[in-house]
């Protein structure tokens, strides 16, 4: 299948190296607008450096990083934020200490000009968005399942709702490029599988396009609509699903790890 | 002020510099080793070197034992009183983030630093607990009188500081702290008893605190506040030693008993020590200091 | 707690604040006073404790700023109070963010050795007597009188004392806003989790840096206050253990809640005065400070206002909950007992 829409992501020749390691070795990959695309491989493979890459927590060493046309490789975090890039977390960075309405409410304020003088005095303008960033993060709240859990404090919602919860922090800002680490991870079959709808809804609903990097199979095959495979800092190949499931490389880089 | 003016008197200040830099270099180690074990900042860590001085104080200067009785008395207390801290107040912490153990020890401060107040008095002059006459001798080639008290003070030092060297890398125990330093988890997992473990960082390294105590007080005034404070200057050698490395925070102490006494011989002001601490405390925290190294380093 | 409750409950506690002052002695007064300009010392640490998560030894040496501010412009230089006070607020915040600074690569537990090395320097070289008559011209203190506040001369103690009540409220309630604000959950955020916040686009070298000048600034309008109601301006008292005190008596009270500041000032004026009724040395306040602090460490680990504030208002909860009795609110409990299981099997 060849891809010919707008490309919204373009990570070219991106080399990593932590001391003697070389992490990433000359990686490149693409996301085109509207697609769902996946990023697969071992333990190790270089999957979280890479992602750390998109999202500015890693400065490559070598290659760049292209967004929407706007080269980021030096822009710090929140930088890349506002031109339109939010991410999820594998461990949950959940703000434990907020409630979950909070936590949606925090990302909305995030995006206000807002500082703590009108804060302070409560003026108009700090009142009406304070209403409109609780409207909006209930609104959000109801769109995840989530109504009922508004005042409960996010350390304490189970797994699975935490990870409904951090997803919808990141949709907030009405993004325009979803960055997924590892989703699934901590769920079982059941809660994967929903999650797998939310994802597909999500895109539907908010026209968002999504890297996501995991290795549950089942999450990356149903959802993603291109496939990228990395393996000991390179990428091994890519393609749709169907095509890298018949991979030959791809099934010996995954035996290889089983049964080592 | 003419800047050479006062020059004469550099020779006889670097001893200064160095015995003072010798005691802080004490206190500092047994500081990291607290930090390194238990992850614990320790702030009451001078409170305990203050009141442990204060009970040798009693001993020798006002009942008239010998010096070193007083000095064994101290070191006695400073163990107990580290034990004490552990086991009553950090222990049942555990889990908790590590600013509240950090303000737990605030806690202490003031407690023992009152406590000698109110036994001691808050501001009384005291006459310093002395391990050996104040004779002293002439440097070869030099007009520099190095007293024995001074001299003593930087081998004993050493000595200590050497002692937990040894102890760290030689001895099963020393053996067990490095390794409840490197990673607790896996310690547990060799059947190494983190508690008790724990416990003896705080013992032993109060214990130095008590000796770094002890040795200072002909050197600086000898007050409750002011032992209470050197705690400042501990932390300010370790940072320099990243709160890791024990050569390095030995050499910090040297640093920064020199940098506190040089600038005296151009400035009279009283407060010039506290101005080069704060400076340096500054340089480490904001320029120097990565808060990465993770190893206990003893060499 | 329900708004009209809690409307009800400021209403007396506002009612008590100004009625019951007027009964006092002078004396009682001005410690009461006091007590409300050591309770603006511990809302800076709510501020900064209780939002950014950070503690600070050094409230003290940012409270000297404000003080020494005023001192030196309406004692020697015959500004007015009202042109000194704003100066010595922003000297503050200036200091204050200074300090931040490092903050923002550190963890804050490394940056409270900073705090305590500021606070030794404030106490030992900028406050010490030498250096302070090398800029003083060898005052020893300086004398500030009493200001008018629309026209009215503060010149009573309980004209001042309503002054400062006055002051105290207005900077609580606006604490209070940044805490159920936009301010507080970003700041929340931030000391929650640094990179999730970041990643949002949260600037987080600006909110840092904004938390700690705020903080400093409550504390330098302290300072300035505290210059007033004392009448003069010494190098005395703004010492470390000051710091280390009211730090202790914030986390006693709790960071978590405003009215700690109110109770947590009282009792440093209150505390020394009481013991000394009951025939024991004030050196002892100290003391119980320091054991009050461990064993609230251990024991209520939210401190002792925002615990008792909260059984008030499971108390509360508690008794609505039972006049309400509707099952309606608890549908989602079904979809949490089907996800129990599941997830105490795999963390077990």
């Amino acid at each position: 299948m060849t891809r010919t829409k707008a490309s919204l992501l373009e990570v070219e020749h991106v080399t990593v190296r932590f001391g003697g390691v070389t992490a990433l070795n000359d990686a490149s990959l693409r996301v085109n607008a509207g697609e769902i695309v996946g990023l697969i491989g071992p333990n190790g493979a270089g999957k979280t450096t890479f992602f750390n890459c998109v999202t500015g927590v890693l400065k490559p060493d070598t290659g760049t990083v292209t967004f929407d046309g706007v080269e980021v490789g030096a822009l710090p975090t929140h930088r890349r934020s506002r031109l339109g890039m939010a991410r999820t977390f594998q461990n949950l960075q959940l703000f434990s200490g907020l409630t979950a309405l909070e936590n949606l409410m925090v990302a909305v304020d995030a995006h206000s000009q807002r500082g703590m003088l009108a804060d302070a005095f409560r003026t108009p303008l700090a009142r009406f968005e304070e209403r409109r960033a609780e409207e909006r993060a209930r609104a959000l709240l109801h769109f995840l399942d989530l109504s009922d859990r508004a005042d409960t404090l996010a350390g304490d919602l189970p797994v699975g709702f935490q990870r409904r919860l951090d997803l919808g922090r990141a949709l907030v800002g009405r993004p325009r490029l979803l960055l997924l680490d590892e989703p699934a991870a901590g769920l079982d079959t059941r809660e994967t599988a929903q999650l797998a709808d939310l994802l597909l809804r999500v895109r539907d609903r908010f026209s968002v396009t999504m890297l996501l990097v995991d290795h549950d199979m089942a999450l990356v095959m149903r959802v993603c609509d291109h496939i990228y495979v990395l393996d000991f800092g390179e990428m091994l190949t890519q393609g749709a699903p169907a095509e890298i499931r018949r991979d030959e490389t791809v099934i010996r880089a995954y035996l290889g790890e089983a049964v080592s | 002020m003419v800047l050479g003016a006062n020059l004469h008197l550099l020779p006889g200040f670097t001893v200064i510099g160095i015995v003072l830099g010798g005691v802080y270099a004490l206190a500092a180690v047994g500081l990291v080793l607290i930090y390194r074990v238990s992850g614990v900042l320790n702030f009451a860590h001078g409170a305990v070197a203050m009141f442990s001085t204060f009970t040798a104080y009693e001993v020798s200067t006002v009942k008239g034992a010998p010096g070193w009785v007083g000095a064994l008395v101290a070191i006695a207390v400073g163990a107990g009183l580290g034990f004490a801290i552990e086991w009553l107040t950090i222990r049942p912490l555990q889990g908790r983030p590590a600013l509240v153990k950090v303000v737990v020890t605030i806690g202490w401060l003031l407690v023992l630093q009152t406590a000698a107040g109110l036994i001691w008095g808050a501001t009384a002059y005291h006459q310093p607990v002395r391990l050996v006459s104040r004779d002293g001798f002439h440097l070869v080639g030099t007009d520099v009188t190095v007293g024995y008290d001074q001299l003593t003070t930087v081998i004993v030092a050493l000595v200590f500081a050497l002692a937990i060297a040894a102890l760290l890398r030689y001895t099963t125990l020393g053996n067990a702290m490095r390794a409840v330093a490197d990673n607790p988890d896996t310690a547990r997992l060799w059947g190494i008893s983190v508690n008790r473990v724990t416990a003896a960082s705080w013992m032993v390294g109060s214990a130095m605190a008590a000796v770094a105590g002890v040795l200072i007080t002909p050197l600086i005034a000898f007050d409750t506040f002011s032992l209470t404070v050197v705690v400042i200057y501990a932390f300010t050698a370790a940072l320099i030693g990243r709160l890791s490395s024990l050569p390095m925070t030995v050499l910090g102490g040297f640093l920064l008993g020199l940098a506190q006494t040089y600038p005296r011989v151009f400035s009279s002001l009283s407060g010039t020590a506290d101005l080069v601490t704060f400076t340096l405390v500054l340089l480490t925290l904001g320029v120097l200091f990565r808060p990465g190294g993770r190893k206990l380093r003893v060499v | 707690m329900t708004t009209r409750a809690r409307r009800l409950s400021l209403l007396v506690v506002a009612l008590v604040a100004i009625v019951w002052p007027a009964m006092l002695s002078d004396f009682s007064r001005s410690l009461a006073t006091d007590g409300l300009i050591f309770g603006l010392i511990v809302l800076s640490l709510v501020l900064l404790t209780g939002f950014v998560g950070q503690i600070s030894f050094c409230q003290y040496s940012f409270a000297a700023v404000g003080a020494f501010t005023v001192g030196s412009l309406v004692a020697a230089h015959h500004w007015s109070f009202w042109l000194a006070m704003p100066l010595g607020v922003f000297g503050a915040a200036l200091v204050g963010a200074l300090v931040g600074i490092p903050a923002l690569r550190l963890s804050g537990l490394f940056l409270t050795i900073l705090t305590v090395a500021v606070a030794l320097f404030f106490d030992r070289f900028v406050l010490a007597s030498g250096t302070w008559n090398s800029f003083s011209g060898g005052l020893s203190s300086w004398v500030v009188g009493r200001p008018s506040f629309l026209g009215i001369h503060l010149d009573t103690s309980y004209r001042f004392y309503l002054f400062v009540l006055g002051v105290f409220s207005l900077c609580s309630l606006l604490v209070w806003n940044f805490r159920r604000g936009k301010t507080g959950r970003v700041l929340r955020a931030i000391r929650d989790a640094e990179i999730a916040a970041s990643t949002l686009g949260i600037n987080l070298t600006a909110w840092k840096l904004a938390a700690f000048a705020t903080s400093a600034a409550l504390a330098g309008l302290a300072g300035a206050l505290l210059a007033v109601s004392i009448g003069s301006v010494s190098t005395g008292g703004y010492d470390l253990i000051h710091s280390l005190g009211v730090a202790a008596v914030a986390t006693v009270m709790g960071v978590n809640s405003v009215a700690s500041a109110a109770a947590g000032g009282l009792f440093l004026v209150f505390g020394p005065e009481i013991l000394r009724h009951l025939g024991v040395s004030s050196q002892w306040f100290n003391l119980i400070t320091g054991a009050l602090l461990i064993g609230q460490l251990i024991v209520t680990p939210d401190g002792m206002v925002t615990d008792t504030q909260q059984k008030i208002r499971h108390l509360l909860q508690h008794r609505a909950a039972k006049r309400a009795a509707s099952p309606a609110g608890r549908s989602g409990e079904v979809d949490l007992t089907e996800r129990v299981p599941v997830r105490t099997g795999a963390r077990s």
